[in-house]
């Protein structure tokens, strides 16, 4: 047998014992295959996963690109809107961080979206497996996710290339967009004539097959996977491709995971205190704006601070956004994001879970003082 | 009353209804098809004052309840309601099926049953459909008739 079904069996097992511990505490499983990565990864032959991490990660960005794309931008309230301009306000003070950290411009700019994008995967997962969904601030924070993860798109196709890559790279994102503008309302009816297996084979290797095109232009694979998800979404496949496609990316994305914690545990062996400042930095600088445009959005203090809490998560785009950091030698970029994916995601996970608790721990303090005020 | 439908990327759709006494039921139709329904007192904004999680087939049972049409569970496991010896049925038009892109013309119909309308998902309904629409997939079907007529329909349908 080939020596890959061994690694994927133990792999398999030892996240479904973690995902089965945590869902009695009543946790999404995320973390836990990050940890379970850190834990085992020296021990286990990652390299003999392959390709189901990578097919995995590159279907989890197809599937924000299916949810997440241009055409939910039209559809989005105005109170989502508001809320996302001053979550986009991260965007240059994260600049000016990166700049103080020492980083030239393009370092910097990696770095600001790097601390900008939360992960709508994550979060998305998160609010469902919590019921949360019916909340007044989930679809705030959705709508914030819509616009975060198409300026991360922008600014990855921007950063993606240098020289004649970037406009290749510019070039090849506007032929997508321009394909699914054009060429997607005449192949709906087409489309809707095929059977299940078809368009699952088709899906898989246009998604793979745009990464593949987009890499060799030196461009990031993750944004051809993300524009084959807008692509599908504006052929009508939304829902058929996430119910095709669901279960292949949740088991490839639980691996992906697993294959980042025991690759990060390389790096953390020595830390280099500047990236943890860059990522506690990071971290920190999105609260405050979340729950001002949690106020903008017409959120009460509690659901603002719910809000703040739900964008904590910070996942695929990070990674992707770090992984080209590092290609393109900001080694501190990369770090940064891959600390930050780290602890955001079990912080925000508990952050989340416990929203009420900690917003009674906040306000608890803050109440008596308000109301002697009010009597003044 | 006061519907707002709000789309919840990666979740499904929201719709806040707000009834005449002011108070709120918000309910969240999920992709998987599970419902979550919460209800918020009037005036209150932040915290619901109860909430409700349904599968796909309660939601349809409360709704068909809520609708006023009665509801014969013996006929579980299709849409289907009675009046009599008369039924009403909701035939879907999946996608891959080979009624997708003709038109609602070739149908066989046959005598006694009768094509009430065409349920398009993200389009209003179309009330007694021409002969000359086109099926898409996602359709639904509204049919009434004897119950033997719509059984052989289903029969001719399944056939192509």
């Amino acid at each position: 047998m080939h020596p890959s079904v061994e690694a994927f069996a133990i792999a398999a097992g030892l996240l479904a014992l973690g995902a089965a511990l945590v869902h009695r505490l009543g946790f999404p499983p995320l973390p836990v295959y990050l940890l379970t990565g850190l834990l085992v990864g020296e021990r286990l032959p990652t390299e003999a996963l392959e390709p189901l991490p990578s097919l995995g990660f590159l279907l989890l960005l197809f599937s924000v690109g299916l949810e997440f794309g241009p055409d939910r931008l039209q559809a989005l309230s105005g109170k989502a809107i508001r809320a996302g301009l001053w979550d986009a306000l991260a965007l240059p003070l994260g600049v000016l961080l990166g700049l103080f950290l020492g980083l030239d411009l393009r370092g910097s700019l990696l770095f600001a979206g790097v601390v900008y994008a939360s992960s709508s995967a994550v979060i998305v997962k998160l609010i469902i497996d919590l019921h949360r969904a019916a909340n007044p601030e989930s679809e705030v924070v959705l709508g914030v996710l819509v616009r975060e993860d198409l300026v991360v798109a922008l600014l990855l196709a921007f950063l993606g290339g240098q020289g004649a890559g970037f406009f290749l790279s510019l070039l090849l994102v506007l032929a997508y967009l321009l394909l699914a503008r054009y060429l997607g309302p005449p192949l709906v009816q087409f489309m809707g004539t095929l059977s299940d297996e078809l368009v699952l084979l088709l899906g898989a290797s246009f998604t793979t097959g745009s990464a593949l095109l987009f890499h060799a232009l030196g461009a990031s694979e993750g944004v051809g996977a993300f524009l084959s998800g807008v692509i599908a979404a504006s052929l009508g496949l939304r829902e058929r491709l996430e119910h095709l496609f669901g279960p292949i990316r949740d088991l490839g994305v639980a691996l992906f995971f697993m294959v980042v914690g025991a690759s990060a545990l390389a790096l953390l062996q020595e830390p280099s205190p500047l990236a943890i400042l860059g990522a506690a930095l990071g971290l920190l600088l999105k609260l405050p704006l979340n729950l001002q445009g949690g106020k903008a959005a017409g959120l009460g203090r509690k659901r603002r601070v719910y809000a703040g809490l739900y964008l904590v998560p910070r996942g695929e785009f990070n990674l992707v956004l770090g992984l080209l950091a590092l290609k393109q030698g900001y080694p501190l970029v990369a770090q940064v994001a891959l600390f930050l994916v780290l602890v955001s995601i079990p912080l925000g996970a508990v952050l989340i879970r416990f929203a009420p608790e900690v917003y009674r721990l906040l306000e608890g303090p803050r109440e008596k003082p308000a109301k002697l005020e009010a009597r003044r | 009353m006061k519907v707002e439908e709000v789309v919840l990327p990666g979740v499904g759709r929201k719709f806040t209804i707000e009834v005449q006494s002011g108070d709120r039921l918000v309910v969240v139709v999920h992709n998987s098809g599970k419902r979550e329904l919460q209800y918020y007192e009037k005036g209150e904004d932040d915290e619901p004052t109860a909430a409700l999680d349904l599968t796909d087939e309660e939601a349809r049972e409360l709704g068909a309840i809520l609708a006023g049409v009665l509801f014969h569970p013996e006929a579980v496991g299709d849409t289907r309601s009675k009046l009599g010896a008369q039924v009403f049925e909701w035939i879907p038009i999946p996608p891959g099926s080979p009624w997708v892109g003709r038109r609602v013309g070739e149908l066989p119909l046959p005598p006694g049953a009768h094509l009430l309308a065409l349920d398009r998902p993200g389009a209003p309904l179309i009330p007694n459909p021409p002969p000359e629409a086109l099926l898409e997939a996602g359709d639904t079907l509204v049919l009434a008739g004897s119950r033997e007529a719509i059984e052989a329909f289903k029969r001719g349908l399944g056939k192509g």
